[in-house]
Parts: structure tokens; C-alpha cells; sequence
């Protein structure tokens, strides 16, 4: 028993860009893109968000977890809302206590690190998760780098899997890019400018006193886990002499760069892979750098079994289709007809009467004969007894297509439409919308899992719902 | 002891106007179209008629809610006028009303008319509408024909049949209804198609194509009734008398529970069961001379074969290929065109099927006349198949 990261969670978005197709669409006009035409990057589909992806890797890092979240925490610069409780949203989904405290950190990509090394020097127990979903302006190399993801760690005491060693941090006000408030787009300047005067004068002083501070040398370090692109990384690498088999995989060639998720998301590939004893190096970056060390237990092959990053690199389904890509983003604005004039206003007060039920698709199990039911009800479908349901939540079940269709005609911004009946453990019916199927790829009898999604957009008041998709099911 | 409706109200008077892209015509001009032949079919004078009954169903783009609508466009002399919507059964719900009316005695004459405007959306298929606060938080926002694809879905898993099988089926239903509605002046689709283009057709959702979705149509329907006592007061010979009028709305046991397959349409067996038992019908497949079920999709239609007992469980797919509900086989099955054909104004529709059977009783029928039949069912199927209103009625000859 200890203090430390208890458990970790990723996910990333199984659609994938080939960024060949980008350069073959934009390199008309971008032929400086050629160099980073190779690999795919990760793109979260038109019905996910930061928040969708922040609940995402929230379930992953608890599944199988006996440990009560007294505190849940989202880091992003991408949040879908600016006055909302974003981590609120997330704990709601995450189907957590209520007596919960909720936070939200962002301002900075750095913002993840920095939180997670205050959280962890003061051994507070959260559920911290970093999320991005940063959009890139077509033909920009932010298109090519960047990618959607989120990943988390739980923190607090019980058995850990890792423990904190020391952190140091540096401000420098070195503005290597920025997005001014309101604005869609990072504004970044030259590399070679940000490697020289940023990545080679400001982080090996925090990366040196983390480890002095823990009373060990760099070469100590079994793992560097560096948020930054490859040439300021393989630059600081060079000056002090550190051995670049320790690196891990960047995840850059693969999914792309996820911003503030990002050094979380290499945590969790490195925890992946790590041996028990093994000291970890987690350096974050921008207008300054945090730099931690963690050092692993051997707890953690127990942990990481069936969780983290790789379960959602191998689940992935690719497209060359770059007007795709940019129409499920809302880069370029297809006429999808009449149909998508639908007026999607919510009333919140109805919402809020029933937000359990939709933010943590809770139902009712009937006490008097066991039926399971979405949407709960005041009296039970299948014995008529009243209010004998206690609330139970279908989130976590597997279900089962009873029918699925594939519909052209009703409006979605990734036609076809699929839905239909599913049938889940223990009882209950409910028809849904699917999520992340291509056409062709669902049938009746196929076994599916339940994804935290938007469920519509109000474009004319800028509200999104939520609610949970069907979507393929990704066995651990 | 309630002794159901049947025998006690007679059908006197009928109207339905063509149907289809009625783009010269508001409500008002429909209502008062179908209004007007009814009401020279009956004999009796605008001011005769007591009560009446409006259905509509997309109240919100054509005449707006209440019964004013209807008040308002023949001048009735403010005589009570009752709205009344309930899906796809609409125009069955507004006959209901006007027969329990006059069975019940509290009006000799009663009128019902069903209308609906369909053709001011600017856009093919059926408008999206609001579903309701909490619905439209987690529902999928389905279309029809998406909503009754899951039908063909859970049939073909049920019964493991070969989709190529079910598909041929259905396109026999559509090929079938198109040959029928060629025959109908009224109707709004009025030309053959062959089984080919039937499972060629463009995908809607599916496995439903073009060809296995029914006509998105305006028009309005009318009736006008009294007691068979009244009738025969008038004189009327060849009375034609309401048997049943049943309406069975699902309860939540489609979409919540997993006793139900969503194979086949719970509510229609129960309300088939029901209007059985009330026109005392034991065989319908020997009783029945006609019928006119709710074909909004052509899956609909097999499906419901089964659910009205005219084919064995399962045995749907080969009693239609075997022309068992064709124009000369043993149940004919939507003789005027259907929805399929003749045409879907929604509110419309239920009083647009009492209307053929109205005039196949009476020898009307023209080019599609049946060779003298006595008994008629119509189905309507409101909603989708995991929530929904059936609504099964029979209508025959008195004598019958």
C-alpha cells in the first residue's frame, strides 16, 4: 500500500487519415507537406470531442478498479464548453458518486504536466484525464502533425503501480505557438528557432533538477517520455548524452500529435511496456517545461493487462478520403440537404430531470422480478409493479443487434445512418444509433459495446448532446 | 355487458379525392373535395350531419391543430368538431369516433375526415419532427423507412431466410400494388414496375429500395354514418355496417423487453384477435374477402400477413410469391394501389382504405371491381414497429 498512479487509461479514435492523401489533395499548393507524407494520424469522427474521448480513456484506466474518485480532473485546450462543467460531464458519464469534486485545467498544452506534478507532490487522489481534439487548417502542417486522443491516470492511495520520485518546472514565455482565445487554429513559429532558444535552453535545466532532486543521474532513467517533435527531441537527447534507445515510441508516426493529451498518451505507451523498478522521465512542453520521474512497482503488469494504448493503436479503420476527413471535421461544409435543417434544441430542464439517465445511461432494474428497462419507468414493462426500479446503469453492458439498418435517407454527417434494436446482458431492449460502423460491417447477432458520443449538434445555439452509441465491440 | 360495434352503424356516404402531388390544393380544398362527394354519395344535407371528427396528423405544416380546421372550411354550423391524431392510424381514429357517436346514440348522423398536406416540406419522404423532450435526447432520429427496415432485419434473423428470398418477396408486393394502382383513377403512383426495378432500386435504408417505400401523398378522405336503425329509416339498400373497429397501442413491451423478436408487430396480432372476436370471424382467410393492411414498406405488408392470421408464421415469403394476396388470389390483398400506390396522406389513409371496401361492396369499384365480395378489413400501422398503434377494423355487407 502506497501513494502513487494506481492505474492508466488511453484511447484514440479508431479512424485514421493516410496523410499520403493529404499531400496528394494539398501539395499543390503545400509541396513543403512531402516530408511529412507518411503514416496516418488519428481523427476523432464527427460525433466525438474531447469530452467523448476524455470518458473514453476514463473507462478505460477503471476498468477492473475497486478505488472510490473523490476527484475527477480534465485537462484540455480543446474543451467543447468554455462555462460547463466539462470533467463534471465526464464524471457524470463515468457514472461516479455524486458527492464528487470536478475540475477543469487547460490554458496550455503543458497544462496536463503541470497539474499532474502538483497533484502528485501533494499526493492527492484524482482521476486526471488530458484531451484534445485540435483542429488544423486544411494544407497546414498541423493538419499532417497533430492528432486526436485522450489518456489518463488515476491517482491516489492503494496499491500502485508507479510512485512519484520529484518534478521540476521552468516558465520562459517563449512563444513557440499559440491560439489566442476564439480562435480555430495554432499559430506556430519556425522549428529551428523553437529547438535552439525553447527545447535546448529550457529543458535540460528542469529535466537535470528533477533528477537531482531525486537523487539520480539522467543515465538512471529507464524511459523518456518527451512531448515535443522529433528534431527538438533528438536535440536534447544529443546535449545530454542520453541513450535514444530509451525513448519510446512517440506515437507521432501512428496517431499524431494529441496536444495536451499527448504526454499522457506516451505515459501510457511507456507504462505498456515498462518492467517493474524501471524509472520514468515525463517532460512537458510549452512557454516553459515540466519534467517528472515516476519510478514503476510490480504491480503494474497486473494493471496494464487488457488496458492503455495499444488496445485502441490495433483498432483502427483507415481512410484515404480527405474530403471525408475535412467534412467530419466541419472543414469544408457539404449540402446534406434538407434534412440536416433539423431544429436540435434541448430543453434543459427536461435534460436535467433525466440527465442520469441520458450522461450515465442509467435505467431500472425492476426489485420485484429482475427486469432491466431503458428508460426507467415509474412502472415496470414486464410485471406492472410501481416504483419498484433501482437505477442501474446499461453503460458498461454488452449488447447484442437484434435488427440494424443502414439508412440513406435520414440525415447524419457520415451517411448511412445505422440503428437498431439491441438486446443487452440481463435483460433490457433499446433502440440506438451506432457509432464508428462502416457500411456493410454490422449485422443481426454481432455483439456491440456502448460509446459516450455526441448525439446531436444545435447549430443555432451551440449546444451539443450527448448520449451512448453502439459501437464495434474491442475485446481487452 | 358491452357488446361491441358490430352491425350497429351503417356507412352512408363516401368521398376520397385523387391523392399525390396535390400542388394546387391546401387543406381546405381537399377536405371540401372529399367532402363533397361523400356528401352527395349519402343523400343527406351538410346541416343534417351532428358531429364530426378531423384527422391530421402533421397538424404544424398544413391546417394547424383543433378541429377548426375542418369547422372552418365547410362552415359547419358549429356543430362540435373533435381533432384527433394517432400516427399512422389518424383517419381510423376520426371513424371511430364518429361510429361510437352514433352508436352510442348521441348523434343520429356523424361524419369523419381525414386530410393531410403533406407536400409543403419541400423535400421527398415524410417531414422530421420534434419527438419530444426526452425521446429526442436519446432516440436515433430514424426515418420510416429506416424504423421498418428493422423489421425485414429481425424477420430474415428470425426466420433464417435467404435475403435474396425476402427481397423478391417484397418486390412481388410492390409489382403487385403498382399493377393495382394502374387500375385506379385516384391513385397517386399509376404505373407497372417489374420485380427487377422493384429489387434494383436505389437503397432508402436498408433492405429497403425506392420500390418498397410507399407514395408520400396529399389528399383527404370522408365518411359519413348513422345507426343501421336510420338507415334503414333512409331507406338505404345493401347496407354497409361497421363488424369491428380495434386500436391497440404498444405499452413498452416492444422496445424495453427482449421477449419481443421485432420479427412481427405485436399490436396488430392483438388487435386482429380482437376485431376478430368482435365481427365474429373464426377464418379469416375463408371470411375475408379483401383487405387493406398498412403497406407504408413492402416488409410491412408480408409481415403483416402473418400478424393477421391470412398465412401461417414464417410462411409469409412464400404465400406472396404463390400470389396468395395478388388481385386474383385467395385474400386480394391493397386492390386499390395501397399505400404503396394508391398513396400515403397519413391522417388520410384509414378512411382512404374503408373507402375502397366501401365501394367493392357496393359494386363500384370500376376497372379493379372484385367479384362480388362481402367482408373487408383495413390495418393501419401507426409509428414504428418497437412502438406503435395498430388499428384493425372490419366493415361488410349488413347481410353479412
Amino acid at each position: 500500500m502506497g501513494y502513487g498512479i494506481l492505474s492508466f487509461g488511453a484511447y484514440v479514435p479508431s479512424l485514421r487519415l493516410d496523410r499520403k492523401s493529404v499531400f496528394e489533395a494539398v501539395g499543390w499548393a503545400a509541396p513543403n507537406l512531402k516530408g511529412l507524407a507518411s503514416g496516418e494520424r488519428s481523427v476523432a469522427n464527427w460525433d466525438e470531442d474531447a469530452i467523448t474521448m476524455a470518458v473514453e480513456s476514463g473507462l478505460d484506466c477503471l476498468a477492473n478498479t475497486e478505488f472510490t474518485v473523490p476527484h475527477v480532473c480534465m485537462v484540455s485546450t480543446t474543451f467543447p464548453f468554455s462555462d460547463r462543467s466539462n470533467s463534471g460531464l465526464v464524471a457524470d458519464a463515468l457514472n461516479l458518486q455524486r458527492s464528487i469534486a470536478t475540475e477543469d485545467f487547460g490554458g496550455s498544452r503543458r497544462a496536463g504536466t503541470s497539474a499532474l506534478a502538483r497533484a502528485l507532490a501533494n499526493s492527492e487522489s484524482t482521476l486526471m484525464i488530458a484531451s484534445d481534439c485540435r483542429e488544423a487548417q486544411p494544407g497546414s502542417t498541423q493538419e499532417m502533425t497533430y492528432g486526436h486522443g485522450s489518456a489518463c491516470v488515476l491517482l491516489g492511495e492503494g496499491k500502485p503501480i508507479a510512485e512519484f520520485l520529484s518534478s521540476a518546472s521552468e516558465h520562459e514565455d517563449l512563444i513557440d505557438q499559440y491560439r489566442a482565445s476564439g480562435i480555430e487554429y495554432d499559430y506556430s513559429l519556425e522549428e529551428r528557432w523553437v529547438r535552439e532558444e525553447g527545447w535546448l535552453k529550457i529543458a535540460p535545466d528542469a529535466m537535470q533538477g528533477a533528477a537531482l532532486k531525486a537523487g539520480i543521474e539522467l543515465g538512471d532513467v529507464d524511459h523518456f517520455v518527451i512531448h515535443g517533435n522529433g528534431g527538438a527531441v533528438a536535440a536534447v537527447a544529443k546535449k545530454l548524452g542520453l541513450d535514444r534507445s530509451r525513448f519510446p515510441d512517440d506515437l507521432r508516426a501512428t496517431c499524431g500529435d494529441t496536444g495536451v493529451a499527448h504526454p499522457f498518451l506516451m505515459l501510457s505507451n511507456a507504462l505498456s511496456n515498462a518492467g517493474a523498478g524501471e524509472i520514468i522521465m515525463l517532460v512537458g512542453f510549452g512557454q516553459g517545461v515540466d519534467a517528472l520521474l515516476i519510478k514503476t512497482t510490480d504491480l503494474l503488469s497486473a494493471v496494464r493487462r487488457g488496458r492503455g494504448t495499444e488496445r485502441f493503436m490495433n483498432r483502427r479503420r483507415s481512410t484515404g478520403n480527405y474530403t471525408f476527413y475535412l467534412s467530419l471535421r466541419e472543414r469544408v461544409s457539404l449540402d446534406f440537404g434538407l434534412r440536416a435543417e433539423r431544429d436540435n434544441r434541448t430543453s434543459l430542464s427536461a435534460f436535467y430531470r433525466k440527465r442520469r439517465d441520458i450522461n450515465s445511461m442509467l435505467g431500472g432494474r425492476c426489485s420485484s422480478c429482475d427486469a432491466l428497462q431503458y428508460p426507467s419507468s415509474v412502472i415496470c414493462v414486464s410485471c406492472g409493479t410501481s416504483d419498484s426500479q433501482v437505477e442501474e446503469s446499461l453503460a458498461g453492458l454488452t449488447g447484442r443487434v437484434k435488427s440494424v439498418t443502414e439508412d440513406w435517407l435520414a440525415y447524419t454527417p457520415s451517411p448511412p445512418y445505422i440503428y437498431g434494436n439491441i438486446e443487452f446482458e440481463g435483460g433490457a431492449n433499446v433502440m440506438l444509433e451506432f457509432t464508428d460502423f462502416e457500411p456493410g460491417s454490422v449485422s443481426t447477432g454481432d455483439e456491440v459495446r456502448l460509446a459516450f458520443r455526441v448525439k446531436d449538434r444545435d447549430e443555432k445555439r451551440k449546444f451539443h448532446r450527448y448520449f451512448w452509441k453502439p459501437a464495434p465491440l474491442t475485446r481487452s | 355487458m358491452a357488446s361491441g360495434i358490430r352491425d350497429k352503424v351503417a356507412i352512408i356516404g363516401m368521398g376520397c379525392t385523387r391523392f399525390g402531388e396535390r400542388w394546387d390544393c391546401g387543406p381546405e380544398e381537399l377536405m371540401i373535395e372529399a367532402f363533397s362527394e361523400a356528401l352527395v354519395d349519402s343523400g343527406v344535407s351538410r346541416d343534417e350531419i351532428e358531429m364530426a371528427w378531423l384527422g391530421l396528423f402533421f397538424q404544424e405544416q398544413s391546417a394547424g391543430k383543433s378541429g377548426l380546421p375542418l369547422s372552418m372550411a365547410l362552415r359547419l354550423p358549429n356543430i362540435p368538431v373533435t381533432r384527433v391524431e394517432n400516427m399512422c392510424a389518424t383517419g381510423t381514429e376520426a371513424l371511430r369516433g364518429a361510429v361510437y357517436a352514433v352508436a352510442a346514440g348521441a348523434c343520429d348522423i356523424a361524419m369523419a375526415v381525414g386530410i393531410e398536406k403533406l407536400k409543403d416540406t419541400g423535400y421527398p419522404g415524410l417531414p422530421e419532427r420534434s419527438k419530444g423532450t426526452f425521446d429526442d435526447l436519446w432516440l436515433p432520429n430514424a426515418t420510416a423507412p429506416g424504423a421498418f427496415a428493422q423489421l425485414a432485419s429481425a424477420y430474415q434473423a428470425k426466420h433464417r431466410c435467404d435475403p435474396v428470398d425476402l427481397k423478391r418477396a417484397m418486390a412481388h408486393i410492390s409489382v403487385k400494388s403498382h399493377d393495382n394502382g394502374l387500375l385506379n383513377p385516384k391513385a397517386h403512383l399509376r404505373r407497372a414496375i417489374t420485380e427487377e426495378q422493384a429489387m434494383n432500386a436505389p437503397m432508402i435504408a436498408a433492405p429497403l429500395g425506392l420500390y418498397d417505400c410507399c407514395g408520400v401523398s396529399d389528399g383527404a378522405a370522408c365518411a359519413i354514418v348513422t345507426s343501421v336503425e336510420k338507415a334503414k329509416e333512409m331507406g338505404i339498400k345493401d347496407m354497409i355496417t361497421v363488424k369491428a373497429m380495434q386500436l391497440a397501442p404498444s405499452n413498452g413491451f416492444e422496445m424495453s423487453t427482449t421477449d419481443w423478436d421485432g420479427s412481427y408487430l405485436q399490436t396488430t396480432r392483438i388487435a386482429a384477435a380482437r376485431a376478430y372476436k368482435e365481427a365474429d370471424i373464426s377464418n379469416p382467410v375463408e371470411q375475408l374477402d379483401m383487405t387493406e393492411v398498412h403497406d407504408c414498406f413492402s416488409i410491412t405488408e408480408l409481415v403483416v400477413m402473418e400478424d393477421l392470421g391470412l398465412c401461417e408464421e414464417g410462411g409469409a415469403i412464400k404465400a406472396v410469391l404463390d400470389g396468395k394476396f395478388d388481385k386474383d388470389g385467395e385474400v386480394p390483398c391493397q386492390i386499390d394501389g395501397g399505400l404503396k400506390c394508391f398513396g400515403h396522406p397519413i391522417g388520410a389513409s384509414g378512411l382512404r382504405m374503408a373507402y375502397e371496401i366501401y365501394l367493392q361492396l357496393q359494386g363500384k369499384a370500376g376497372e379493379r371491381q372484385l367479384e362480388n365480395p362481402s367482408m373487408g378489413l383495413t390495418h393501419n400501422l401507426g409509428g414504428h414497429p418497437f412502438r406503435n398503434v395498430a388499428s384493425v377494423s372490419v366493415f361488410g355487407l349488413h347481410s353479412a
